[in-house]
């Protein structure tokens, strides 16, 4: 175990490495002068010689490119430009948004996926199957953000049960913070419940072919117990990782659902910091969601090695 | 047991009779259908705008009724399946040509650095949130419908590396491989010839497939307005547009919407059909 993970960490740390690079690469050296992006066309050339001061341009990029690693570790993010504030008290505000709401979107598709792909398994080729099969479809073509509309346009403007959009702040409450969370975290949690639903079901009727799913329905136990205690457990594996692994679809679809619901996230502040330029936001933000997702990833590896011993050897 | 003694299939309907297959062929006819005509006619200019007829409600004149320039909204649906495939067929072109070329450079060096290298940065552009790539190119290069077909292209690439990859590397331990090899075929001339036609189904299947994934990628940023710009129309820009007037015109958040989720639904109904006919074991697990 201890050589695979080691030889993990360090596929993991050059993976981080190299996504920095890259990002690095594009956001400040590909763009030429990255002060002369953030001010526009028409910027005063004392305005941009302070901006290329202040973002520490004059540096050589190696040094920069070390410097803004070192600073991301010790959690210095660097400055906003437009907002005039610390990127980490962006961040650190922005996030009580986007995690609750990826939390709520995750736990929605568990809870609305699962219990599907099970009942199809169940009733393989029964009108059930078919009726979650066609879920699934579905859930698969509708783009969450349009979905996010239909839901504005019932339960906002038909119905007038939560608001349209915007975000009160946990401070305003509890209850008023999730009525403007429900709908985002739906929207976003559909594409998800009808992938878990469909990997559920095909990862169910796979281990209702073994052997001793037959044992124990051969032993008398009930359909209810075989399919809930023996064939649940064992056809988890893969469901448990593709949570893991939809982290980077799902944070795309942050991006858009902030938007749709004008919802104050991450989603939302990388969206405006390209609008207004702001780089330095921007760069940091991409890495951000980039590590995320490349750490989400590493935790579902280690996982299916701690699971199923034979992955260990095979890399 | 004899020959004579084997029990006798049962008969076999054609694999494209089946109901996947036929939807999504429907719908994707129907899309494409829309978009080929567009070129020739449209119910009215896509970017004629006429005030006096804004916000009209779906009628005789108008079938999908006019947004808040009066454009029509059934004349912009058309011209925007144009768009919309257009964006997506160059990001799978991309991504499959790209792609398949490194997966079958990376098969035929198996093992070596140089398919450790192609592996790797598959890997690694995998991990890579596609949405944040697009947004990267749209914050230095600015939107617009090509940096979205790159993006998108770019995103497809790692599926298509590690699906011709993992195909050709099984062609190539077939026997008649090795006789192509005593016949004194050159890697190359052995993956032309042999692997490529044997891997091309599989890379059609996984591009239909892309295909419905890139249309909602594309759809998404033109929602966000890194994608296709104005006043070319586009599905997700309308319905970002639509936001504003949706309490009083819900059609015009509908039409658009139901266009995208129609296409994409098609794309997947049609590759799993093709899928079925290539495998039909696969059939049962999905």
């Amino acid at each position: 175990m201890i050589p695979y993970i080691g030889r993990r960490l360090f596929a993991l740390g050059a993976t981080l490495a190299g996504a920095a690079l890259v990002i690095f690469l594009m956001l400040e050296v590909l763009p030429g002068d990255p002060a002369a992006v953030t001010l526009g066309l028409n910027a005063a050339p004392e305005a941009l010689a302070a901006l290329r001061a202040e973002m520490g341009l004059d540096r050589p990029a190696p040094l920069r490119f070390v410097l803004w690693i070192g600073g991301m570790l010790t959690g210095d993010f660097g400055l906003s430009y437009t907002y005039r504030v610390p990127v980490a008290q962006l961040i650190a505000e922005r996030m009580a948004v986007t995690l609750p709401l990826a939390l709520l979107a995750i736990a929605l598709a568990t809870l609305i996926g699962m219990p599907l792909g099970i009942l199809a398994a169940a009733r393989h080729n029964r009108p059930a199957d078919a009726a979650v099969m066609v879920f699934a479809q579905a859930g698969l073509a509708i783009p969450n953000f349009w979905f996010g509309l239909l839901l504005v346009l019932v339960f906002a403007i038909g119905l007038g049960w939560l608001p349209a959009g915007g975000f009160p702040g946990w401070q305003a409450g509890l209850l008023p913070g999730f009525k403007a969370l429900a709908m985002p975290a739906l929207a976003l949690a559909l594409p998800q419940a009808a992938i878990l639903a469909r990997v559920t079901r095909s990862s169910m009727l796979d281990t209702l072919q073994e052997d001793f799913v037959r044992t124990a329905r051969a032993k008398g136990l009930s359909e209810r117990v075989t399919i809930l205690r023996h064939a649940l457990r064992n056809a988890l594996i893969p469901v448990v990782t593709i949570l893991g692994l939809q982290f980077s679809v799902l944070i795309a679809g942050a991006i858009i659902i902030e938007n749709v619901f004008a919802l104050p996230g991450l989603g939302r502040l990388v969206f405006q910091s390209i609008a207004q330029h702001d780089l330095i936001v921007v760069k940091d933000l991409v890495m951000l969601f980039a590590a995320l997702a490349i750490l989400l990833n590493f935790a579902v590896e280690l996982l299916y090695g701690v699971i199923d011993p034979r992955l260990r050897q095979v890399s | 047991m004899t020959l004579a003694q084997a029990p006798i299939p049962a008969r076999q309907r054609p694999w494209w009779t089946g109901p996947s297959f036929l939807l999504g062929a429907a719908l994707t006819g129907l899309i494409v259908g829309l978009a080929l005509i567009s070129w020739l006619w449209t119910p009215y200019p896509p970017t004629q705008m006429m005030i006096l007829n804004r916000l009209k409600p779906p009628s005789g004149a108008n079938w999908f009724g006019t947004d808040q320039f009066g454009r029509d909204v059934l004349s912009m649906i058309m011209v925007g399946a144009r768009n919309s495939l257009a964006v997506g067929l160059g990001a799978v072109g991309i991504g499959m040509i790209l792609g398949a070329t490194l997966g079958l450079l990376a098969a035929i060096r198996r093992d070596g650095w140089l398919d450790n290298l192609i592996m790797r940065t598959a890997d690694f552009t995998h991990a890579f949130p596609a949405v944040l790539t697009a947004i990267m190119i749209t914050a230095i290069a600015g939107p617009g419908m090509l940096n979205a077909v790159v993006a998108i292209g770019v995103l497809n690439l790692p599926y298509f590396a590690r699906l011709a990859r993992g195909a050709a590397l099984q062609i190539w331990t077939q026997d008649y491989i090795q006789a192509a090899r005593a016949a004194g075929l050159d890697n190359w001339q052995i993956t032309g010839r042999h692997v490529l036609p044997n891997i091309a189904g599989v890379l059609v299947v996984q591009a239909t497939i892309q295909f419905a994934l890139a249309i909602l990628a594309e759809a998404g940023l033109s929602y966000l307005g890194l994608g296709t710009q104005p006043p070319n129309p586009s599905w997700g820009r309308m319905l970002n547009e639509a936001q504003t007037f949706m309490a009083m015109q819900p059609w015009l958040a509908v039409f658009p919407g139901a266009a995208i989720a129609v296409t994409v639904l098609g794309f997947n109904l049609l590759g799993d059909g093709l899928r079925d006919a290539l495998d039909p074991r696969l059939r049962r697990a999905r």
